[in-house]
């Protein structure tokens, strides 16, 4: 067999039975469908967001916090009014005198979040919506893992693939490493002539760490016995409630009469306007409420795309009006100059064609430049100042700096209201001016015709603030940590790197020095996982001497443990040995390995050297 | 092509006869699904009366052991509570089985109103006990008369409203009664003795 086709079926194979092995596992795992218990009317004690968490199949979805809304109303802790027929008009009110002791961590976090945006007691029912999709994601994310903890604290949910199962993943990704490893070892023999170890111990870690990293992602949630029991008993109180047809076409003000049955109904999916009116998630940015000037109102928000002028600086106008206009000029004050030169190479009947074309396009030219380099002027002239309340901050351009940077924001788009209507073209931000939030009170001084913001003054922060910085008390969280965090800390703790990076703790010429050879350190190899490393190599033949790996976590503990053996070497860091070719060292929660290769592993007497310096410099 | 066209007729007055069936069988069933919603509702509310019913001898045997000269409001409730289970002999919300119910709602809330003279009867664990069961109770029969009215209101809408009225008659179907609550209990209930 051709060798090459050996060690790709080798590598191919061992992650296709890892991939086949995650697949089975994550079939066999998926979460149960109970069958809905007799339909009914009674209520369980479980909240509504737990109730949708075992009706959508362990799943959290947006249905989860609107009935944690709804249910807060029907608990008094908050009211909702209808003043007209539309729903869409509905007003959240704060209660403050409500006693909010027994409030669970996620019901909090959706009562802080009216709270604070809440101006004088009152929100619109459809100004609770983010704008911003970062915040948005975090604040959903940590409403999930609270409700997720809680149905894990009454034993009705249980993470998908339980330790054993993602030990065994972990497992079986290092045998997959081995094989893998196996394989380019098998490709050093055959091609590489001196021993490439680098590479081995790439392929390994590198495929352990990317299969580890996959078992320890979060599946999701599964049933439990008991959550199938409550399930399906939330399943009968969902059909009890979809019989009754008129209860999906009740608002969310009809909390009031129904009370917990409304919230109830959300969360099941059975209230079809109520759920339709409230939104949680991301906003619309071209219509946004803004409350400036003491009253809630809805301001529609234009964001230019094309305009040519649109946030363009004055410079960059009047520089493209001058050009314009001198390509007019040319074009009218020339436009005959052709039919003099050419005259015997081209029939007379296209100058005929060409000239008042010319003149017409030279003409537009220069009324268009004239016109352009008029309004600059007066925009110059004519700078405003404004202030209003931030509506909408999100990034419109970006560029890099050079071919290889990523793209950094330029222009920002920034929405204003200004109080002067309920319509409003998005400012032009210099995103080094974007300093400020949505719901700021901010004073801007622009151009009004290009929209260019030019200055921009935060009169007054918004006390929305992050709605991710909750007021969760510490219990709250201690019970999401501990029920949530166990499994994740193991895995993160495995997978956590170190934040020292390999580059700063031994230079070239120390090396260089200690092998007694002209030695260059080769740029650190971002890989994923629990390890950072870099190598320096020979300046001749460019080919490895040392390899320098750093390892943190529970990882780094491990490497500690494999490693601490042969000569102790006392007084460096927290320890450290010497072991042939190897020297390993501990400094805290990190291990130091030092790997002496091809023509380094003559000179391992320089190792504790090296140590020492590497040492020295953790501590600093 | 006088064949032709008699076909293109026959077929759409077929297909015209087919819509019509398929819309009434579909009216028909909507209405027999809305009608037992009314009678799974009003299983809901029977439950519970039968739960408020399973209390009352309990709580008056409570209450003769420290206000027993108070027979006329023992008696009341003791009579009520027979007119009441006389009346759910009925099938379905009628006027006079709500009727029985209210007068039976009427007659707990004098007797906890005379509780209120008696500390010992207040004290009383067991009395106390009976008395949280049978708020809650209360509770659950307003909310279970709230649904079997909302069903009883979509069945109604069903059978008055054209074109599916046509079908209801075909079919015998009857708007069935509202379960009213007492004129000092209506809205919300929410019983506070």
């Amino acid at each position: 067999m051709d060798p090459r086709v050996l060690e790709i079926a080798l590598v191919v194979g061992a992650v296709g039975l890892w991939a086949a092995c995650y697949a089975a596992l994550f079939l066999v795992t998926r979460p149960a469908s109970p069958r809905p218990g007799p339909a009914t009317q009674e209520l369980g004690t479980e909240s509504p967001a737990v109730a949708s968490l075992l009706a959508n199949r362990w799943a959290v979805t947006e249905d989860a916090v609107e009935a944690t809304l709804l249910d807060l109303a029907a608990r008094r802790h908050v009211e909702l009014r209808q003043p007209a027929a539309d729903p869409m008009q509905t007003t959240v009110h704060l209660r403050p005198e409500a006693d909010q002791s027994g409030l669970t961590a996620y019901e909090r976090r959706v009562l802080d979040r009216v709270g604070a945006l809440a101006v004088g007691g009152v929100v619109p029912v459809t100004a609770l919506t983010f704008r911003d999709d970062k915040q948005a994601k975090r604040w959903t994310k940590q409403v999930r893992v609270e409700i997720v903890a809680e149905a894990r604290t009454k034993g009705l949910s249980q993470r998908r693939f339980g330790k054993t199962a993602v030990g065994l993943l972990v497992a079986a990704a290092g045998v997959v490493a081995t094989v893998v490893a196996a394989a380019a070892i098998h490709y050093n023999q055959r091609v590489v002539e001196e021993d490439e170890a680098g590479l081995v111990i790439f392929a390994f870690f590198f495929t352990f760490i990317a299969l580890s990293a996959i078992a320890g992602r979060y599946p999701g949630e599964r049933d439990t016995l008991d959550g199938r029991v409550v399930a399906a008993r939330w399943l009968g109180v969902r059909d009890w409630l979809r019989g009754h047809e008129e209860f999906a076409d009740l608002p969310p003000a009809a909390a009031t009469v129904w009370d917990r049955y409304l919230a109830y109904g959300a969360a099941l999916g059975v209230t079809r306007v109520a759920s339709s009116v409230l939104d949680l998630g991301m906003g619309s940015r071209r219509l946004v409420w803004s409350s400036y000037g003491g009253t809630w109102h809805r301001v529609r928000v234009r964001y230019p795309r094309f305009w040519p002028k649109y946030g363009r600086k004055a410079f960059d106008l009047i520089t493209r009006a001058l050009l314009s206009i001198g390509l007019g000029l040319v074009l009218v004050l020339y436009g005959t100059k052709p039919r003099q030169i050419l005259s015997d190479a081209a029939p007379a009947r296209w100058f005929d064609t060409f000239e008042p074309l010319a003149r017409i396009a030279g003409i537009a030219l220069l009324a268009y430049g004239g016109y352009k380099l008029l309004r600059a002027v007066i925009d110059l002239a004519t700078e405003r100042t404004i202030t209003g309340e931030v509506l909408w901050v999100q990034v419109w351009r970006t560029a890099r700096k050079d071919d290889d940077a990523r793209p950094e924001p330029v222009l920002h788009y920034l929405a204003v209201d200004d109080g002067a209507g309920d319509r409003t073209t998005a400012w032009a931000l210099p995103s080094e001016l974007a300093f400020c939030n949505d719901g700021d009170t901010v004073t801007l001084r622009v151009r009004r015709w290009t929209r260019r913001v030019l200055t921009l003054k935060v009169d007054e922060r918004s006390k929305r603030g992050d709605f991710t910085e909750s007021t969760v008390d510490h219990e709250s969280e201690d019970l999401v940590a501990t029920t949530l965090g166990s499994t994740m800390r193991a895995v993160t703790g495995v997978l956590r790197a170190p934040d020292v990076s390999p580059a700063t703790l031994l230079t070239a010429e120390e090396v260089g020095h200690a092998l007694g050879m002209a030695v260059r350190m080769q740029d650190e190899v971002p890989v994923p996982g629990p390890f950072r490393m870099v190598t320096f190599h020979t300046v001749e033949r460019n080919k490895q001497v040392l390899l320098l790996q750093l390892a943190g976590g529970r990882m780094g503990a491990w490497a500690w443990r494999s490693n601490s053996r042969g000569t102790p070497l006392p007084g460096i860091g927290d320890g450290a040995f010497a072991n042939g070719d190897r020297a390993t060292l501990r400094f805290g929660e990190t291990t130091v390995v030092l790997t002496l290769l091809g023509k380094g592993k003559g000179h391992r007497q320089h190792l504790p050297w090296l140590l020492t310096q590497a040492a020295g410099r953790m501590s600093a | 092509m006088g064949n032709l066209g008699l076909f293109i007729a026959l077929g759409a007055i077929a297909l015209v006869v087919l819509l019509l069936i398929g819309w009434t069988i579909s009216t028909y069933n909507r209405l027999v699904r809305q009608r037992n919603q009314v009678r799974a509702s009003w299983a809901q509310v029977d439950v519970q009366l039968v739960r408020r019913y399973d209390l009352i001898p309990n709580l008056v045997e409570t209450v003769k052991g420290y206000a027993a000269h108070e027979r006329s409001t023992l008696e009341a409730v003791v009579s009520a509570r027979n007119t009441a289970m006389a009346a759910a002999g009925t099938p379905g919300g009628t006027a006079d089985r709500a009727a029985a119910e209210n007068v039976l709602t009427q007659a707990l809330g004098r007797l906890f109103a005379l509780a209120e003279a008696y500390p010992d009867l207040k004290a009383n664990q067991n009395f106390a006990a009976l008395q949280a069961e049978l708020a809650n109770t209360e509770d659950k029969i307003s909310y279970s008369r709230q649904f079997y009215n909302s069903a009883v209101q979509t069945l109604t809408n069903s059978i008055q409203s054209f074109p599916s009225s046509l079908v209801a008659g075909l079919g015998k179907f009857e708007p069935p009664a509202y379960f009213e609550a007492a004129g000092g209990e209506r809205g919300p209930v929410q019983v506070r003795f």
